[in-house]
C-alpha cells in the first residue's frame, strides 16, 4: 500500500487566525495581571463601603 | 457514527437556533449591562441588573450550552467530525472559551443583581465591577460572530487527523 501524501501544512486563515488569537489573548493577559482590566479572581466582588442604602439621599 | 438524515436536520435545526439565539440573547443582555452602567435613572439602573441575571441564567447560558452540545452531537454524527476540519474546531474551541467565560461571570452578575436589590447604586459605585459585563458581553458578541461566519462559509483546511482519515479511505465531505 502506497504511503499518504504528507500533510500539506495548515491553510493561511488558520495560520493567520492563529497569530491573531495569540496577540489577542496576551493582550486580555497583559490587561488582567497589570489591573487595566480590573480586579479578577478571588476577592473582586468585595462590598464597597460606597453602596448607599435604597432611599438614602444623596449628597 | 452517521446519523440519520431526519436526526441530522433536527440536530442541525437545534444548533442553528440555539446558536443564531445565543447572538440576540447576548445582545439584549449588553443593552441591560449598557442601561445599568450609563442609565441616569435610578430605577432603570435598579431594575437592569436582576433583568440580567434571568437573561443570563435563563436565556443566555441554556442557549450556549444547548449550541455546544448540538454542535458536539452535529459533528460526530456527520462526516465532518469535530476535529478533522480547522473551521469545526475552531467553532469548538471558541464556543467552549465562550462557555468558561460565561460561567466565570456569573458570580459576578448574581452579585450586581443582589446589591443593586438592596441598595440604590449611584453611577460611581462599583464602576469596574459593572464595567466588566459589558466588555464581556461586546467581546463574547464579537466572538460569537466568528462560529457563524466559519458555519456558512466552512473554509478549506483539514488538521493532520483530518488528513490521515481522508487517506484512510473513511473521509466524508470535502468542503
Amino acid at each position: 500500500m502506497a504511503d499518504p501524501p504528507p500533510y500539506p501544512g495548515a491553510p493561511r486563515w488558520v495560520k493567520v487566525s492563529g497569530i491573531i488569537a495569540i496577540i489577542l489573548v496576551l493582550l486580555v493577559m497583559t490587561a488582567i495581571f497589570t489591573g487595566v482590566g480590573g480586579a479578577h479572581g478571588p476577592g473582586r466582588h468585595m462590598p464597597s463601603s460606597s453602596v448607599t442604602e435604597p432611599g438614602v439621599q444623596q449628597p | 457514527m452517521i446519523m440519520t438524515r431526519g436526526l441530522r436536520k433536527f440536530t442541525l435545526t437545534v444548533h442553528v437556533a440555539s446558536s443564531v439565539g445565543t447572538l440576540g440573547a447576548v445582545a439584549g443582555f449588553l443593552a441591560l449591562a449598557v442601561a445599568g452602567l450609563a442609565s441616569e435613572d435610578s430605577q432603570m439602573v435598579r431594575a437592569a441588573y436582576p433583568a440580567m441575571e434571568l437573561t443570563a441564567r435563563s436565556v443566555v447560558l441554556p442557549l450556549v450550552l444547548a449550541s455546544l452540545l448540538t454542535g458536539i452531537v452535529q459533528s460526530l454524527g456527520t462526516p465532518w467530525g469535530l476535529f478533522r476540519h480547522y473551521w469545526v474546531l475552531t467553532k469548538l474551541l471558541l464556543n467552549v472559551l465562550v462557555t468558561i467565560v460565561l460561567l466565570l461571570q456569573m458570580e459576578l452578575i448574581g452579585y450586581l443583581a443582589d446589591v443593586s436589590a438592596e441598595t440604590m447604586l449611584s453611577s460611581a459605585d462599583l464602576r469596574g465591577l459593572r464595567m466588566s459585563p459589558v466588555i464581556h458581553a461586546a467581546g463574547g458578541l464579537l466572538v460569537l460572530l466568528v462560529p457563524v461566519v466559519l458555519s456558512l462559509y466552512k473554509p478549506r483546511g483539514l488538521t493532520p487527523h483530518g488528513w490521515r482519515k481522508q487517506h484512510e479511505g473513511s473521509m466524508g465531505p470535502h468542503p
